[in-house]
């Protein structure tokens, strides 16, 4: 019997890394989207490597609050919208829910902002950009074929991977910036803190934590299995914010100093695809648009759809692109609710796109503490977690997390305030 | 009507009318038709219990419990382990309505006074749980009411649902808490296998554990029949390797072979050997050819008779048989070595005098495949010559097994067709 184990032959050799590395490569592929290289890009321009160090440590977080939900998502086999119901009753729900909905509307007027603000850098208006892109992201997810596309997407998303050769190309001073890495440095402006609170909040994003959990919890890995599915979150991790990392530099390099303050008010994308003018020359400006629409795209078809998801299985309502519209309403209504306001959003007259997403990655930052609290609350209950309870060390740097993000957002609200300091 | 959470929080007065603390949680025992509630928990962090026959007067209204005794006569109370907690174990959850075939999240719990015992009679699984427990069901009433419509209430009862909670303990197994909950045998497992299919289908990977630990090997396997190729592989990855292969057992080789195909060499080698002779050996056969082939396709389960046969004799080696409905389409006539020989119709043989050889019955020109053939071809040529399934035989003309119509179809549809048929209700 020679042939018979031909097709077991065939097989994926890696299938267990295969098998359970993914999920968490795809989000923080993902997690490079509009809001991501805008931020990172503005960071760079505004405030030179100033905020490296930021990014840094904003590493560390995005590494230990993706093994936590990861982890929760393999020992439960629940996703997380599953066990803030289960934990929280109806009203903590409801509130983690209205605080989802709430960021991911924004998130999703920032990814329509994305392919307006790149497809505007190939001279389409975004009267017409985002609608087309609005029905398009609709029917390939209620047609069902969002799947097929999604490598297409993920694939155009290694674009930017070209931001680390033109970190390299622009012979940045190495000495300052390896220096700005580690040394913490704050300018104590308005702008600062604000830019700050995005910077977090674009990188440990709320809308994350709910879809990496469910996408693990899916996948059904077994608990034996939890060391690979930590490979793969601190592999994408890393990944993003290499690529993230590379970003500031590049564009610390290119923009930082040659503006003036009036100009860093009112960046545009074309301003930002400057930084890659080392490694493309006059093609800059193109590469930098295809990453930006395809990022964009790929985050404006996941946001809607995991947030449908994340709020029916909270309340137990029919959900999934297999039903028809009347079968779940709901699910629908929710998923197209957000293209729809997403796009409205985008197409008002005179509101600037990188300011707007600016903005949105900010009320991510705001609301992100909120859903590290419930996190934070699951992976230390026993009857939930059993042994694999969150340890000192996750619960350190989780909580460290909230607390800055509450303190930076608590600078802001006081420096609104006339006569205080950092008012303007 | 009396629901779980306007109970909750309602305050214990013992019998000298000290107030003793809340209601947290009420405890219940498992019964048939309906749960009948045995305590209160007055202390969830001390799981400070009180029997219900304790319970003097229980006033829904001014949500008050009085107690036939003392405060001192009750600290000594604690709950039992295996107690099953309504609040904590059943409220929130997702629960199976076996009458609606789907699963829900159980927004409240109705409960019944019947003769001083409280039953758990039914779920409530709609929108007006959900506001009552925010505390505006009765303002969303006059609201609806304002635009001429009703909130209707939707509620099921307690003898239709099917609890799912797993919640994993350090002291039990996994499973512990679904079996705790576990009325005389699960419901669903009386539901056909394609609708039990498709509620796995929606949990996630630890419930479908559960749900699949308490269905019989027989009717797992027909479930297991009915679910997408990951699923199947994900089910029987989790389950203990000897019941996965008892499952396998039971079900048709080239199914077995695509899920083994999925699965990590050792596992699925590890299941080979577990699994009967027979059914390995057919599976190994199957594991040999490509996936989109006409061998990967097929099965090795067919109807093959001798040639030398008369129309009765093959009737009656088919009854000893006993095929499976799918495969006896056709009854395919072979010699001595296994070459095809010709195939007849269920119709040819009972139409046949008794003592016919089925030799003069049979046709001869048999449409058949080359394992090697694509999963496209192997479609076309089902739907040309109008075919239910067609041989599959090697280049000496030797049988080697049946494509049927409905495995070459979801061979060859697309993913996004397949995903949008509609759920039978």
């Amino acid at each position: 019997m020679d042939r018979v184990f031909v097709r077991l032959r065939r097989f994926r050799r890696l299938f267990l890394l295969l098998a359970v590395v993914g999920p968490g490569l795809i989000t923080s592929n993902a997690d490079n989207d509009a809001g991501g290289i805008t931020t990172y890009s503005q960071a760079g321009a505004q405030f030179g490597y100033k905020m490296l160090w930021l990014l840094v440590a904003v590493t560390i977080s995005l590494a230990v609050v993706n093994e936590m939900g990861s982890r929760m998502g393999v020992v439960t086999g629940k996703g997380l919208a599953d066990l803030i119901r289960e934990r929280f009753g109806v009203r903590g729900t409801t509130f983690a829910m209205l605080l989802l909905l709430f960021a991911n509307a924004f998130t999703t007027v920032a990814e329509f902002a994305g392919i307006a603000a790149g497809l505007e850098l190939f001279g389409v208006p975004r009267y017409v950009s985002v609608p087309v892109a609005a029905v398009m992201i609709w029917l390939l997810v209620v047609r069902g074929s969002y799947p097929v596309v999604e490598k297409v997407l993920l694939s155009i998303g290694l674009v930017y991977v070209t931001y680390i050769v033109s970190g390299l190309l622009v012979h940045p001073p190495w000495n300052e910036v390896l220096r700005s890495s580690v040394v913490p440095q704050i300018v104590p402006t308005r702008d600062y803190f604000l830019l700050a609170i995005a910077l977090i909040g674009t990188t440990v994003t709320p809308w994350m934590q709910f879809y990496l959990q469910a996408a693990v919890a899916d996948k059904g890995i077994p608990n034996e299995n939890l060391a690979y599915s930590r490979v793969d979150v601190l592999v994408g991790a890393l990944v993003t914010d290499v690529i993230a990392f590379f970003i500031i530099v590049a564009t610390a390099a290119t923009l930082h100093g040659h503006l003036s303050g009036e100009q860093l008010a009112n960046m545009q994308a074309g301003d930002f695809a400057r930084a890659l003018t080392p490694v493309a020359g006059r093609f800059a400006t193109a590469l930098f648009a295809v990453g930006l629409i395809g990022a964009s795209f790929l985050a404006g078809n996941v946001v809607p759809l995991s947030t449908a998801y994340a709020v029916t299985e909270a309340f137990g309502w029919e959900r999934g692109v297999g039903h028809r519209f009347s079968e779940a309403p709901a699910f629908f209504g929710i998923f197209t609710g957000l293209i729809v306001v997403g796009a409205l959003a985008t197409l008002t007259p005179g509101l600037p796109l990188v300011s707007m997403i600016l903005l949105s990655q900010d009320a991510n930052g705001i609301i992100l503490p909120a859903i590290l609290v419930y996190m934070l609350v699951l992976l230390n209950d026993r009857r939930i977690m059993g042994r694999y309870v969150n340890g000192r060390f996750a619960n350190a740097i989780a909580g460290v997390t909230v607390a800055v993000l509450i303190v930076l957002t608590a600078i802001i609200v006081l420096s609104s305030i006339p006569g205080l300091p950092l008012s303007e | 009507m009396l629901f779980l959470t306007e109970i909750l929080g309602a305050e214990v007065i013992d019998v000298r009318q000290r107030r003793i603390g809340a209601v947290r949680d009420l405890t219940v025992h498992v019964q048939e038709p309906y749960p009948i509630v045995t305590g209160l928990i007055v202390s969830r962090r001390r799981e400070l219990a009180i029997p219900w026959s304790e319970v003097r007067t229980f006033a829904a209204v001014t949500r008050e419990v009085a107690l036939r005794s003392s405060r001192e006569e009750i600290e000594s109370r604690r709950a039992q382990p295996d107690d099953v907690w309504l609040a904590r174990d059943v409220l929130d959850k997702q629960v199976v309505d076996t009458d609606g075939r789907r699963v829900v999240r159980v927004n409240d719990l109705q409960l019944v006074d019947s003769g001083g015992r409280l039953l758990l009679v039914g779920a409530d699984i709609g929108v007006r749980g959900i506001l009552r427990r925010l505390g505006v069901e009765a303002f969303a009433k006059r609201l609806a009411r304002l635009f001429g419509r009703d909130l209707p209430m939707a509620l099921v009862s307690w003898e239709v649902v099917d609890p799912l909670n797993s919640v994993p303990d350090p002291q039990r197994p996994a499973s512990d808490d679904a079996v705790r909950l576990r009325i005389s045998g699960r419901r669903i497992a009386r539901l056909h296998p394609a609708d039990i299919a498709d509620i796995v289908e929606e949990l996630g990977a630890k419930e479908r554990k559960t749900v699949f630990d308490t269905l019989t090997e027989e009717i797992a396997a027909d479930t297991l029949e009915e679910m997408e190729l990951e699923d199947q592989v994900s089910v029987i990855e989790h389950m203990d390797a000897r019941r996965a292969s008892e499952i396998l057992d039971d079900m048709p080789p080239d199914e077995v072979a695509d899920i083994l195909t999925e699965l990590p060499k050792d596992v699925a080698e590890q299941l080979l050997g577990l699994m009967t002779k027979d059914e390995a050996e057919d599976v190994k056969e199957l594991l040999a050819y490509e996936e989109d082939t006409a061998g990967g396709l097929m099965t090795t389960e067919y109807v093959a008779v001798s040639e030398n046969l008369t129309a009765q004799e093959c009737i009656d080696e088919l009854r000893r048989l006993e095929p499976d409905a799918e495969s006896v389409y056709y009854v395919f006539v072979i010699d001595g070595d296994e070459h095809l020989k010709g195939v007849l119709s269920l119709r040819d043989l009972i139409v046949a005098r008794p003592d016919q050889p089925i030799s003069s019955i049979m046709i001869r020109d048999v449409i058949a495949v080359h394992p090697d053939d694509d999963a496209q071809e192997v479609a076309a040529v089902l739907s040309k010559y109008n075919l239910l399934a067609v041989p599959v035989v090697d280049d000496e003309f030797r049988i080697q097994g049946l494509v049927t119509v409905d495995d070459a179809l979801d061979a060859v549809l697309p993913e996004s067709v397949k995903r949008k048929l509609p759920r039978a209700h």
